[in-house]
This record gives structure tokens, C-alpha cells and sequence, in this order.
């Protein structure tokens, strides 16, 4: 009788808590009401107070949901702290780098693979585009000229931030980012437009800032911007050209004689093409740092800065036909209608899916991080990268990886901190509440200096000193540290005005009567007894560490880029083009680092209503 | 009382001394040479034996080959200079300024206004908005207009406060761009009395909602506690049971009782008006206190960061003393002398 009406007095713990408990608590063993709640240790009526509050357990599940998301998230997705790309830049959120439109599907004769984005070309010569076109904050690729949707395209390409297509009269229309001269034509073809002559042009070609084509009698054509680029031509090879391949700034050409010829005038890694590449080569391709030929007998040839395993051919049973190459990775096709991919796989574009049993593959277009394989059915099987969740920031890298190492940063330095203030605070303040006098006075102006103590000049400072001698991870461990040190004068004044009260408590004399030793008095029966209020000082303490550590370095203070932290990914976002142009940049770090801490401060709270007897009538 | 205050002087001096000779020490830590730093103009004019004897002589009349305690002695103005003149903090020479060749107490005066003036608003602001929000929400607990006061104060203190100020820059000046994001006043304007004032204000605006916003949770936490803690007093069950009207127990029995912790924490606001929010002020490129000292730690101008520092550790320390004397100022049921 009496349970029942004790459990209706009590609220019903909810399903969640009660799932809660008993994971952590075990499950609860049946009182009779005669020990009901005389058993309880002040621990498990803590508990027991904090699971009864709904908006604690639910800042505790997410907590621990973020907790497990950034500690175990850098196993699935580790973080290569060099990484950056240019061309990826301030890339939206979004899947959809590769979603040919469906309605086009059948009708597609020749993709243009772009960094973030693919142009299609129909049978009715009419251009699509898809995925991320923004160039710029003011450019985008997406503005197609009236020109060319009215014209009837012949063929297509695109560039790092430009598009390149002619039509059937052997008109160029270049779009996109055309400040740096990556639509002025050479005066030649100019010359040629303004006349109405059609080059008959079988090829074209574009790359970072400059654009190339190749016409029906061999004649190269390059222009846009040569200052960057290595865009003039040895005469001896014009008129001779039956192919172009691109890379980052230089070019490369396949003559009609099956010969291999760097014709720019720069002597670099790529002009230095191997030996036994003046004949007998039928397909030249380029990434952005390697140049690669095949040769009749379908072997292949790679030159250039080869670093990501560009030159890594896997096993095939055909021979190779025909060679792409996309930013760090070739894709080619055999005789047999296998496709390989290799290079490096950062966005699994090496990993070539399976085809459908009965697909003929028609033409393979590669190009960035992207793969686009035609059927002679007409479908389009893609692989590579589709896009980012949450996007890229101003370096090009992917904001979800920096969000989870990030977090992982932020939480080891939070806790290291609060854990080496906690150990400090506690033997500082224990001592100086229990035994009083000149070690109280002495302790408390240890606490009032270091309290006093600044930690941006601190950090600052060490950091200029030993700065240049220690590496990037021996500096975070630095920050936890001081951090550390300096922030346990609060933590050490609290656990001295517990100490105070304690100590004129009867089991503190019956100890003392027993000749237990003193310090064995203050660690072992008064600290067990404040330990509550300890846990709660250290929990709201978390959350402030983590708010000091992002303030210090979104200032640029505290863990310095590359490393990723919750605060300094925010660094330079507080000008209004960030803001309201690339809002994935802040919106996302700031928002899981928000919930973060509102979490923790939810359980703090939780946790000081649960022991304070007083909270039930609050 | 006189003893006590007399006894907490003592440490504060104490402290004071040993915080700043820490301070002077760890900024005297980097290696940086001022005698190279002022005789490098003059390098390419002068013979490297020539260029060396003058860098020595002037090492010798700086005094940077002595003892870090005799500079130090210098510095805070017990030991007398070379010119045997004691010329150091206690007499008012906070020290001159690399980055701005001025004596930072000139360089320090225009952030200050600005910080302060700023400052002021800002706890007004917050008073006006927390006080009464605490009182409304200690009276009527557990209503739905506490509960979410309470989630909402959660929230207002957990978020950092350069998260606060991106959310309000993209509402407020982004998205309904209603104020300037930058700056303390109109470009090039040169106005005078109330329109410089209005003018200073719609500039600092922003800013100073921000302020408002990142202070709100906290206190109005502290004042719904307080005022709780008075509502549950036997004189305020009292004063309801002889029929006192509701409004004249709240607001003139349990406040008044209320305001004593409240006070203590207002004067320590008070004297926080004078050092600025480095966040705020550099997230808004606002000339104040707190970017002249991150321009200062980036720029190695340390005379000027160490002046900073300083006067903010006097004001802490004195903040503390006066907080724990309005203790017994505000409530004489508390003894302070103990």
C-alpha cells in the first residue's frame, strides 16, 4: 500500500532515464518501505535527483552523442592536416557535384567535368549545368550567356573557374571568371571570329586560367593568362598537333606522328618527358602535377611530381585504349571494357563502382575529383566526389572532418585543463581550509596571484619563446596546461569555504580523536564528503575551459591552424562576405560547439540543483 | 573595520608586488634588444666599430645589462634611474609606447573613453533588463515565462561571445541591415555635441547589444536566486499574513532583502567598466581597451601591455576588497571582520 502511494508521489521517471539507470547504476533493487531512502548514499540520491530532471538527461545524451561522434569520428574520417586544395574552396553543402539531371540522361553526348561542377553537352547541342557553379562571391558559372543557349554547341569544356564551348559556325563563347584574360582570344583566332572563318576545331581543352584547342589540320591555339601559365608554343611543333593535354600551368601535345612533345619553353619536370616517347603513342593525358602517355601496346608512361601514387597502374586483364586524367588520379579503359581507376582516393575517386552486367561504355570523362562513364544506353555512371555535407572552408577543406577533429581538440583540451585545475584546486584549498592560519594566508595570496595572472599575455609569451622550438601538437599541449595552471584559483577557493564547514563537524572531531593523521583527515573523510560540489565546480569549469580555449583561439592565441579547433575554425569569419556569402564556414562550428556547451552547462546545472537539498523548492 | 581594511591593504600591496615583478619578468623573457631596435636607422650611416660603441654606451645608459630586480626596481620607481631621478609606476610613469611613440598614458586615453563609455551603456542595459526579469520570474516560478527565462539564461551564458556577435552581425547587419558593422563613428564626419553623441551610439549599437545579450543570463539568474531565497523569508510570510498587498511584499519586503547580494555584484561590474572586451572590440574593430592590448601583444609593444595590465590588476584587487566591504556596507548583519 505504502509503494503505491510512494510511487505516485514520485514523478515516473521516463523511459529514457530509467533505460539510463539502470546502464549505469544497475538495476534497482526492490526496498521494503521500512529502509526506503535510509539506505540511499548521498551519491545515489544525487543521481537519482539529477535522472528525475528531463532537460539534464537530455543535455547528458546529447553530450555524450557529441562526445562519441568527435572522439570516435577520426577513426572513420581522419583528418590529413597538410590537405588543402585550391580549387575547393568555399564549396556549399551539398551532394550533388555529379547529378547529371535526370531528363538529359539519355540524350548526352560529351561531359565536362569541372572542379565542383559538370557540363553536359545534348544531341541538340544545348549545354546543362549541374553541382556547385559559384566561382566567386560575385561569379557564377550558372549565368550562361543567352549566346550559347541560343547557339547549337559543337563542343565543350571547362576550366578551373571558366567555361570554353563553340558552336557549329566554329564560334568560341567563354563564360565564367574572365578577368584574367581567360577570354582573350590570340589575335589570330580573333582575326578568324571577326572574319567568320571556322577553324574546324576537333578539340578543346581548359585548365587553370587558359584554355586550349586543337583544330582539324593540326594547329594549336592557347590563350588566357601567361603569366601564370606556360602558354607559348615552340614553332617547330605547331601545325603537326593531334591531341592537348592539360595539367595545373603547362601543357603537353600528342603530334600526329605519335610523338610526345612538351612545346612550351619552360624547363620543368614536365618538359623532361622520358625516353621512348617519340613514337608509337596513342593517347596523352594529364592530373594537375603528372603528365602520363600510352603507348600502342598499352603500356603506360608516367612523368611530373608523382607523390599520390599517379603511376600506380592495378592489375587489368585488357589493354588500355584510352587514358583521363582527373586532379590527382587517371582513369583508363581497356580493350576488354574495364575501367580503372588509380591516384589517390580522398573522395573514393579511384574507386570505380561495378557496371551493370550489359553496359557498353562509350566514353569516360575525368576531370577534378570527378568520374563520369557513358553507356551506349545513355546512362551515366558516376564516382568520385559528390560533394561535401557541410561544404569547404577558405582552403578547400571538407568542414565536417575539421568539425570532428576539431572537437576532439577542443574536448582534450577542456578536460586535461579541468582535470590538472581540479588536482591542484583540491590539494591547494584543502590545505589551506583545514589547517587555517599563516598556510591559509600564504595559499590564499598564491590564489589571488595566479588568479591575477593573464593567460592571453601567458600564452602569448611562452608561445614566442619556446614557439619556434616545439611542433604544432606539443604547443596544444601547452595551452592545456597552462590553462590548466591557471585556472584553478576558483576551483581552490570553493573546495577551502567547503573545508571551512566541514572541518567543525562531528565526524572531523572524532577522526581527529581517533589520531588519524591530518592529512589523511582532510583527503580521506572531509573531500569524499564535498566531493558533489567538487564534480559540479568541475563540470561548469569544462564548459568554461572550452569557451577559453575557442575565445584564445579564435583570436589567434590559443592552437594555431592547421590544427582544427571549434574556435579557431571560426577565425576570420567575422567580416560580412564570410557571413552572408559562405555561412556553412560559421554557421556549423558554431552551432555544435553552442549545443556543445549548453549541454554541459545543462548537466552542471542539473548536477548543483541535485545536490543542493534546497533546489526541490526552487 | 579600520584594522581589517588596513590588513586586506597589506596583501593587496603584497600581491600587487609580486604579480608585477611575474609579469615583468615574463615579459622581460623575450628576446628583444631596444638598443638595436633605436640605433638601426642609424646603421648604414655609421662604421661598424662606430655603430658597436654607440650600441654599447647605449645598452649602458638604458641599463640592460643589469640585473632583472634593479630594472625591475626601476621600472615600478623604487631604485632611482641613471640620471639618479626615481622615475618609475609609483610616479606616474607608466612607460612609453614602441607601437605609437607616445607615452602610453596618452595612447591609453581615447580606448578608455570609448571602453568606458561603452561599458556604461552596456550595464545599464543589463540592469534594466535582468533585474526586472529576475523579480518576475522569482515571483512567478515555475510558470512558463521562468521556465523559459531559465532555458534562455542556459543558453545566453553557454554560447561564447563571439558566436553571439556572428549571430547578431548576420541578423542585424546582414540579413536587416540596420546597423554598421564597424567603426565608432560616420567616416570623416566631424560632429559636435548631441549628434556626435547619437551618431557614436547607432555605431555602437551592435556591439553594445551584444554586450547586453552575453550578460543577461548570468545575472538574471543571480537576481531570480536572490529574490527566491528573500521570498521564502518568514517576514515575507508575515507580511502576506497581516494583508499586506502583494506588490509592496515584493517589491519593498523581500527586494530590499534581494538587492544585498545584487549590489555586491553590481560594484564589481562597475569596476570591470574600465577594461575592454577584447572579443567584442576586435570582432567589431572598435578602438577600445581591449584591441589596443591585442595590438600591443601582436606588435611586442610590451611597456604598453604590461602598463595595461597593471592598472587592471589594481582595479581587480581593489574590486575584490570593495565587493567583500559592501558585504557589511549593505547588510550589516554581516560581520566582515573576521
Amino acid at each position: 500500500m505504502s509503494n503505491i502511494n510512494d510511487n505516485n508521489k514520485k514523478k515516473t521517471p521516463s523511459l529514457l532515464s530509467r533505460w539510463f539507470k539502470r546502464a549505469f547504476f544497475g538495476p534497482h533493487r526492490e526496498l521494503s518501505f521500512m529502509e526506503e531512502e535510509a539506505l540511499q548514499s548521498p551519491l545515489r540520491t544525487m543521481a537519482d535527483n539529477f535522472f528525475a530532471r528531463k532537460l539534464s538527461v537530455f543535455g547528458l545524451v546529447t553530450f555524450l552523442l557529441i562526445f562519441l561522434f568527435v572522439m570516435l569520428g577520426p577513426i572513420f574520417v581522419p583528418i590529413d592536416l597538410s590537405y588543402q586544395d585550391n580549387t575547393q574552396m568555399n564549396v556549399a553543402p551539398g551532394m550533388n557535384m555529379m547529378s547529371v539531371p535526370r531528363e538529359i540522361q539519355g540524350s548526352l553526348v560529351k561531359i565536362a567535368p569541372g572542379k565542383t561542377f559538370g557540363l553536359g553537352l545534348d544531341k541538340n547541342g544545348k549545354t546543362h549545368l549541374w553541382g556547385y557553379t559559384r566561382i566567386t562571391d560575385t561569379i557564377n558559372l550558372a549565368r550562361v550567356p543567352q549566346e550559347v543557349l541560343d547557339a547549337r554547341i559543337k563542343d565543350i569544356a571547362v576550366g578551373y573557374d571558366h567555361a570554353v564551348a563553340i558552336d557549329e559556325s566554329g564560334k568560341f563563347h567563354i563564360w565564367g571568371n574572365t578577368r584574367l584574360g581567360q577570354d582573350r582570344l590570340t589575335t589570330e583566332m580573333s582575326n578568324a571570329m571577326r572574319r567568320g572563318d571556322n577553324l574546324n576545331i576537333v578539340q578543346i581543352e581548359a585548365g587553370n586560367q587558359f584554355s586550349a584547342a586543337v583544330s582539324e589540320d593540326g594547329h594549336l591555339y592557347l590563350w588566357g593568362n601567361s603569366n601564370l601559365n606556360d602558354i607559348k608554343m615552340k614553332s617547330q611543333y605547331q601545325d603537326h598537333v593531334a591531341k592537348v593535354a592539360i595539367n595545373i600551368n603547362t601543357y603537353l601535345v600528342l603530334t600526329k606522328d605519335g610523338a610526345v612533345a612538351y612545346p612550351g619553353f619552360q624547363e620543368n619536370v614536365y618538359s623532361r618527358i622520358p625516353e621512348g616517347l617519340d613514337k608509337g603513342v596513342v593517347d596523352i593525358a594529364a592530373t594537375s602535377n603528372t603528365n602520363a602517355a600510352l603507348k600502342e601496346d598499352g603500356s603506360l608512361v608516367f612523368w611530373g611530381n608523382i607523390t599520390k601514387g599517379e603511376n600506380q597502374v592495378p592489375e587489368h586483364l585488357g589493354k588500355i585504349i584510352s587514358i583521363h586524367g582527373g586532379r590527382n588520379h587517371y582513369t583508363a579503359l581497356t580493350d576488354q571494357q574495364e575501367v580503372l581507376s588509380w591516384g589517390s582516393n580522398t573522395f573514393g575517386e579511384s574507386s570505380v563502382p561495378d557496371f551493370p552486367q550489359n553496359a557498353t561504355i562509350e566514353n569516360i570523362y575525368t576531370g577534378s575529383y570527378q568520374n563520369y562513364a557513358l553507356t551506349s544506353q545513355g546512362d551515366v555512371i558516376t564516382w568520385g566526389l559528390k560533394g561535401y555535407v557541410l561544404g569547404t572552408d577558405h582552403l578547400g577543406r571538407d568542414i565536417l572532418t575539421r568539425i570532428i577533429s576539431g572537437g576532439r581538440v577542443t574536448m582534450t583540451v577542456g578536460a586535461v585543463s579541468v582535470i590538472i585545475a581540479v588536482f591542484i584546486g583540491i590539494i591547494m584549498g584543502g590545505l589551506s581550509g583545514y589547517f587555517g592560519g599563516w598556510v591559509d594566508i600564504v595559499i590564499m595570496r598564491i590564489v589571488e596571484v595566479v588568479g591575477g595572472l593573464p593567460f592571453l599575455p601567458f600564452a602569448l609569451i611562452l608561445s614566442a619563446i619556446i614557439g619556434t622550438r616545439i611542433t604544432v601538437e606539443q604547443r596544444m599541449y601547452l595551452i592545456m596546461v597552462v590553462l590548466g595552471l591557471l585556472s584553478w584559483p576558483s576551483l581552490a577557493r570553493l573546495v577551502r569555504a567547503q573545508i571551512l564547514a566541514q572541518r567543525e563537524m562531528e565526524y572531523v572531531t572524532a577522526a581527529q580523536a581517533l589520531g588519524v593523521r591530518e592529512g589523511a583527515i582532510v583527503f580521506k573523510h572531509i573531500i569524499p564528503n564535498v566531493i558533489s560540489v567538487i564534480i559540479v565546480s568541475a563540470t561548469l569549469s569544462f564548459a568554461t575551459s572550452m569557451l577559453t580555449e575557442s575565445t584564445l583561439s579564435y583570436l589567434g592565441f590559443g592552437i594555431s591552424p592547421p590544427t582544427p579547433t571549434w574556435g579557431n575554425m571560426l577565425t576570420g569569419s567575422n567580416n560580412s562576405v564570410v557571413i552572408q556569402q559562405y555561412w556553412w564556414r560559421w554557421v556549423f562550428p558554431a552551432l555544435i560547439f553552442s549545443i556543445c556547451t549548453i549541454c554541459i552547462n545543462l548537466i552542471g546545472d542539473g548536477l548543483r540543483d541535485a545536490i543542493d537539498p534546497k533546489s526541490n523548492e526552487r | 573595520m579600520g584594522k581589517y581594511v588596513l590588513k586586506r591593504l597589506v596583501y593587496i600591496i603584497i600581491v600587487f608586488l609580486v604579480l608585477s615583478l611575474l609579469m615583468y619578468m615574463l615579459y622581460n623573457l623575450i628576446p628583444t634588444d631596444p638598443a638595436r631596435a633605436e640605433l638601426e636607422p642609424m646603421r648604414p650611416s655609421l662604421k661598424p666599430d662606430e655603430y658597436q660603441e654607440l650600441y654599447l654606451k647605449l645598452r649602458a645608459d638604458l641599463g640592460l645589462d643589469d640585473p632583472m630586480l634593479v630594472r625591475y626596481a626601476r621600472w615600478i620607481g623604487f631604485a632611482p634611474e641613471k640620471d639618479g631621478k626615481l622615475n618609475g609606476l609609483f610616479q606616474g610613469n607608466f612607460g612609453y609606447s614602441n607601437l605609437y611613440k607616445k607615452d602610453v598614458r596618452l595612447v591609453i586615453a581615447d580606448p578608455m573613453a570609448i571602453t568606458v563609455f561603452m561599458n556604461i551603456f552596456a550595464t545599464i542595459l543589463a540592469l534594466g533588463i535582468t533585474i526586472p526579469l529576475g523579480i518576475k520570474t522569482a515571483v512567478k516560478k515555475h510558470s512558463l515565462l521562468d521556465k523559459s527565462v531559465q532555458v534562455f539564461s542556459i543558453v545566453g551564458y553557454s554560447i561564447p561571445i563571439f558566436i553571439v556577435s556572428l549571430v547578431f552581425i548576420y541578423l542585424f547587419a546582414v540579413l536587416l541591415p540596420i546597423f554598421p558593422v564597424m567603426g565608432t563613428k560616420t567616416p570623416g564626419s566631424t560632429f559636435t555635441g548631441l549628434r556626435a553623441f547619437t551618431d557614436r551610439l547607432y555605431y555602437l549599437a551592435l556591439p553594445l547589444i551584444v554586450m547586453t545579450f552575453a550578460s543577461l543570463g548570468g545575472m538574471t539568474r543571480y537576481v531570480r536566486a536572490a529574490m527566491i531565497d528573500a521570498l521564502s523569508m518568514d517576514y515575507v510570510r508575515t507580511a502576506r499574513a497581516k494583508g499586506v498587498r502583494e506588490k509592496a511584499v515584493i517589491y519593498s519586503h523581500a527586494w530590499r532583502n534581494a538587492l544585498l547580494p545584487v549590489v555586491t555584484v553590481v560594484i564589481g561590474w562597475f569596476l570591470s567598466i574600465f577594461s575592454g572586451s577584447v572579443v567584442i572590440e576586435n570582432t567589431f574593430s572598435i578602438n577600445g581597451m581591449g584591441k589596443l592590448y591585442i595590438d600591443g601583444l601582436n606588435n611586442n609593444d610590451y611597456e604598453l601591455v604590461l602598463a595595461m595590465q597593471m592598472f587592471y590588476t589594481i582595479i581587480s584587487l581593489v574590486g575584490i576588497l570593495l565587493t567583500d566591504l559592501s558585504y557589511g556596507l549593505v547588510d550589516p548583519r554581516v560581520r566582515v571582520n573576521k
